[in-house]
């Protein structure tokens, strides 16, 4: 299983902060979508992605036991 | 050394030496809002050699609650924001050599004003800007601090050019759509807490201590308690435009620019995105009514009201300001909106 971490909307808008999510062998790219399918979250094209609280791409394999965390990206200022 | 700064000199990793080296940089500020004010202030205190100020805006009423640097008298006289700051600036520390620059900062007119800057903090509010301050980072090999801030939640990192990864190799594009301060709010301890960070950072840059400076994104929520660090060691993409082997610096062509332009005969300027967007107008329209707008939209535009003034955004991202014919306005209008 692959932990998921969401931040700041995020995490309001599936209601809950971490969520525990079948994905061994997945990318990041994969991970995004089945989220977005599964959980109507929006915008996870364009949040960047902590595995294991590294930078990942969307290209990066996950592994089970893995953190992903999704963070939007924020402009103002 | 004088008694002003001794207590920043008894700290060691600055010392009397750092104080000196701290006394000759110039550093560029790019913003003078809430994470300019409260960085302009910082750096003054801490005794800057110059700080120079660029702002295209003034201060209103709505910016009291958290720009820490202005006053309802300022508001009152309708100040530019960066004449204002240069004014309670003097006021704090007479030394630093502080200018205001009252400008629309663009590719073309930055470029020419970072002959002599050590580093360029960023306290802007959109991307578009801060992918233009990347690409000059990289070309002229200036460190930068990206720092921003909305609702809760703030984010900053550094980059150092030939070293750290830079903000385009984190976002391949730029991000559309984000929550802006105008649509989602703002409490002032994110913007403290992001110019906390910027400012240690900013310390360490200017004494030269490059060891210290920290190798991570640093994003937090103060209201729904989160903290992260994000490392960056395997960020660094070889073929990145703006900072790989290749690079062409994509943010300083005009093509990549927001464009606007005056409709004829109408009090209305256009606003047109470097490339066509697919916004969620229902989703928009949302964040829009729960700060204030009145709004309406049908599947191919949305309008939206507030304070006497109406824009009109299309699906793809363009956008009509009415009742305006400044140009700088309407862009500052629509990155308030869209970031």
């Amino acid at each position: 299983m692959i932990n998921v971490l969401l931040f700041a909307q995020l995490k309001d808008e599936l209601g809950k902060e971490t969520i525990s999510i079948e994905g061994n062998g997945m990318s990041v790219a994969k991970l995004k979508g089945k989220m977005k399918v599964e959980f109507e979250l929006e915008g996870l094209e364009t949040v960047m992605t902590a595995v294991n609280e590294e930078f990942a791409d969307d290209d990066t394999i996950l592994s089970d036991g893995d953190t992903v965390a999704f963070i939007p990206p924020v402009s103002g200022g | 050394m004088t008694e002003r700064y001794s207590r920043q000199t008894l700290f060691s990793p600055i010392g009397e030496r750092g104080q000196l080296k701290i006394q000759k940089k110039h550093v560029l500020l790019l913003g003078a809002g809430a994470l300019g004010s409260a960085n302009a202030e910082a750096l003054t205190r801490a005794g800057v050699g110059k700080l120079t100020i660029v702002d295209r805006d003034y201060v209103e009423t709505s910016n009291l609650q958290r720009q820490q640097m202005y006053t309802e008298q300022d508001v009152a006289e309708k100040l530019p924001k960066a004449e204002a700051a240069k004014r309670h600036l003097l006021d704090i520390n007479h030394e630093v050599d502080v200018k205001a620059v009252i400008m629309d900062a663009t590719a073309q007119n930055l470029e020419q004003m970072l002959g002599d800057v050590d580093l360029i903090l960023d306290a802007t509010d959109n991307f578009e800007t801060r992918m233009i301050i990347n690409d000059l980072s990289q070309k002229l090999r200036i460190p930068w601090i990206y720092g921003a801030c909305v609702g809760s939640v703030g984010m900053t990192m550094t980059i150092l050019p030939g070293q750290t990864p830079c903000l385009h190799c984190l976002l391949k594009t730029i991000p559309i759509q984000g929550m802006t301060c105008d649509t989602g709010g703002i409490i002032s301890p994110a913007a403290t807490m992001v110019v906390a960070h910027q400012t240690a950072e900013s310390l360490k840059i200017l004494v030269e201590d490059w060891e210290s400076v920290r190798p991570a994104l640093v994003t937090f929520d103060l209201w729904r308690n989160q903290y992260q660090t994000v490392k960056l060691t395997k960020a660094k993409k070889k073929d990145c435009l703006s900072c790989g082997e290749q690079r062409t610096y994509p943010f300083l062509t005009m093509e990549n620019a927001t464009k606007t332009a005056v409709l004829c005969g109408r009090d209305t300027v256009q606003v047109r995105p470097p490339k066509p967007l697919k916004l969620q107008l229902e989703k928009l329209a949302k964040d829009l009514n729960g700060s204030g707008y009145l709004v309406k939209f049908n599947p191919f535009l949305l309008s939206c009201e507030k304070d006497g003034e109406r824009i009109v955004i299309f699906e793809d991202g363009r956008a009509l300001i009415h009742g305006t014919k400044d140009m700088v306005h309407a862009r500052a209008t629509y990155q308030s909106i869209l970031g």
